[in-house]
């Protein structure tokens, strides 16, 4: 199975974790909506974790000759991992996301492969939206601190709906329970992000309180992203930054104590002030520490000092001034993944 | 070498419309006189205007001109860089796309590095700038580049510079650093020399830098600082900083344990804890030295491999008996 021959294809990917709709309610709903769709189309499913009753109806599909693969994990390795195994098994040049409970109506599917349109990823967010008071509070707080963050902003994350170009998932390695964060990363790659309505189906209801754990993981994400966004590439600037100031912050109350201790004769030795200018001092060193041995990290790992993509490469080979060394270079191809050598419309 | 060094002359466009034509006029001009093989790297920056589209069209006319083009704005130094990675040249050329620097000086500089240099930089003794948000910060940042880098360029800012292919497509290149980019090149210790350059007033567009890069041009600096001279010995580098902490902590750790010697109230608290506090950063700090050295050995880019791009070696063929 190769992408070459399967320009028309879209493929599917379904990763199963803890909350699924049964496979038997689920299936007939995708398919419907991928019929619509009328191009080929396959169904990858990754089973996150053991879920015997989920493999087997699916095994079954594909006994009957359904267009479906079935990965099975041994363990739970999050949402996002399921997903990058499931695009190794996908052929199709434009990659569907779904989740494995009926989130959106299954004949949404179709929109949201026309806003892909010249975009590279088209993410979906449900509307109108059935929700309580809380879920909207939850949602709005959880995008209203992702945007000031990383200063991207998006309608709605949490709907794992999504039509995405291959080479998206190509490029951006995502692991844990990133999956939610791929727009944003998509978005900070270069890569070109549409938005799309689509219906919310009705057994998307998920009123219940989520546990204290849920919101920590939820604030741990957002930490986790703003430093993948933000200071992967840079990390002297982001700890140094703190680490100076710090310091600077110690310095300044010792000038103080120092100062005091001149011309107001007040002992120097025996105030605790002592001790926390040189705890802010000695903190803002390590601060600072910690930021040169990331930036030797990168230094050292030649892949994480490019910091641009490239979109494509134009040159024409058969463009009138062609000199003679040149056409040596023309129908070079330039093994990069990132880029296309339009070449050769010679005449 | 019999044969003429093919070079390539690249040009990061960031909304340059205007300009990109008439540049490319003047390159095709200015280069094509001197009879040697060329080619034009032209890099859109992610432009809003009709750059990348003008580019295009330059490209469908001449095969020596190729187009690079961004997903999105990544800045001047990542485009210079992408002009680097995907020309072929030996020698490269680098210059701005906003027709302020003058493709008729590229002869001197083919010239300069015929004679051996591997980098070659522009000088715009007569700069065409504004005095105060131009001219005074680049005068101040490069004599502070010079100072901290030990690399003493007097116009870093000046993009027309040349470059031996070999030896700066191995060089990295991040962040904001096409400024620094000979001083990046030093841990190659490549040789430089400098020439004067013509300098035209801006024709097109408006300049899209200001003031507000010299922030980033310090902690820049700093950056380069510590990947040109920490990058290859961590550990000496962090026992260093640990000098000053241990100094000052068994010098506070000693007052406080002497402080009460004779008598009345016992030792002094604050200054033992400040001793304590210091020497066991010192501590720390040399543990991360240690793990710095070991990110170092298991890393794939090490200055030292850097030698090999600038050296040059003589010998007769023969071995004697």
């Amino acid at each position: 199975m190769t992408a070459d021959n399967n320009a028309a294809l879209v493929s599917v990917i379904v990763p199963v974790g803890d909350r699924q709709t049964p496979i038997a309610e689920l299936y007939p709903e995708y398919k419907s909506g991928l019929r619509l769709l009328d191009t080929p189309y396959e169904l990858i499913f990754v089973l996150d974790g053991p879920q015997p009753a989920a493999e087997s109806t699916l095994v079954q599909l594909v006994t009957e000759g359904e267009p479906v693969t079935v990965v099975s994990l041994t363990r739970y390795f999050g949402e996002a991992t399921a997903l990058m195994i499931g695009f190794e098994h996908a052929a199709g040049s434009v990659i569907i996301t779904l989740p494995a409970y009926l989130q959106v109506e299954g004949r949404e599917i179709g929109k949201l492969v026309a806003a892909l349109g010249d975009a590279d990823i088209a993410v979906g967010y449900r509307e109108p939206r059935a929700s309580s008071w809380l879920q909207r509070l939850r949602q709005r707080a959880f995008h209203g601190l992702l945007r000031i963050v990383t200063r991207l902003s998006f309608r709605d994350l949490g709907c794992n709906a999504r039509a995405l170009r291959r080479r998206v998932l190509e490029e951006i390695y995502l692991y844990g329970e990133q999956q939610r964060f791929l727009p944003l990363l998509a978005e900070r790659q270069g890569f070109r992000v549409s938005e799309v309505a689509l219906r919310q189906s009705k057994g998307d209801r998920h009123d219940d309180m989520y546990r204290p754990r849920t919101y920590t993981r939820g604030f741990l994400d957002i930490f986790n992203v703003f430093f993948l966004v933000r200071f992967t590439k840079k990390p002297l600037r982001f700890f140094g930054m703190i680490g100076v100031a710090t310091f600077s912050l110690g310095i300044i109350e010792l000038l103080y104590l120092v100062f005091e201790r001149i011309y107001f004769h007040s002992p120097l030795a025996d105030r605790p002030a002592l001790l926390l200018a040189s705890l802010l001092i000695v903190l803002g060193v390590q601060i600072f520490a910690l930021g040169l041995l990331g930036e030797l990290i990168i230094f050292t790992h030649a892949g994480g000092t490019k910091d641009y993509q490239v979109d494509r490469v134009i040159q024409y080979a058969g463009a009138v001034a062609a000199v003679a060394e040149s056409a040596d270079v023309a129908g070079k191809h330039f093994d990069n993944e990132n880029s296309a050598v339009i070449s050769s419309l010679s005449r | 070498m019999n044969r003429p060094p093919k070079i390539s002359v690249i040009v990061p466009f960031y909304n340059e419309e205007d300009s990109i034509g008439p540049m490319y006029a003047a390159i095709v001009a200015a280069v094509g006189a001197l009879q040697i093989p060329f080619e034009m790297v032209f890099v859109d920056d992610g432009s809003n205007d009709a750059t990348a589209l003008r580019g295009e069209e330059l490209a469908k006319c001449d095969a020596r001109v190729r187009l690079v083009k961004f997903r999105r704005n990544y800045g001047q130094t990542a485009a210079m860089a992408a002009g680097i990675e995907y020309a072929t040249g030996e020698i490269l050329v680098t210059m701005d796309g906003d027709l302020q620097n003058d493709p008729a000086d590229i002869e001197h500089f083919l010239a300069k590095m015929a004679e051996g240099y591997d980098i070659v930089v522009g000088w715009r003794y007569k700069r065409r700038d504004k005095l105060v948000s131009r001219k005074i910060p680049s005068k101040i940042a490069n004599w502070l580049i010079g100072k901290v880098t030990g690399v003493h360029i007097t116009d870093n800012g000046c993009s027309l510079k040349a470059f031996r292919g070999s030896l700066i497509k191995n060089i990295p290149l991040y962040s904001e650093m096409h400024r620094f980019i000979p001083a990046m090149a030093s841990i190659a210790g490549p040789r430089i020399a400098e020439i004067k350059v013509r300098h035209h007033a801006r024709q097109f567009g408006k300049s899209k830098y200001g003031l507000s890069r010299i922030y980033k041009v310090l902690l820049d600096l700093m950056v380069i600082k510590t990947v040109t001279s920490f990058t290859s010995r961590p550990l000496l580098w962090f026992s260093l900083l640990c000098l000053p902490l241990t100094l000052v902590g068994s010098v506070a750790l000693a007052a406080g344990l002497l402080a009460g010697m004779p008598g009345d109230g016992g030792m002094s608290l604050p200054l033992t804890g400040t001793g304590i506090i210091f020497l066991s950063a010192a501590v720390t700090l040399m543990a991360s030295g240690t793990l710095g050295e070991l990110i170092y050995r298991l890393g794939d880019v090490r200055p030292e491999d850097f030698a090999r791009l600038t050296m040059k070696s003589v010998n007769s063929g023969r071995t004697a008996k």
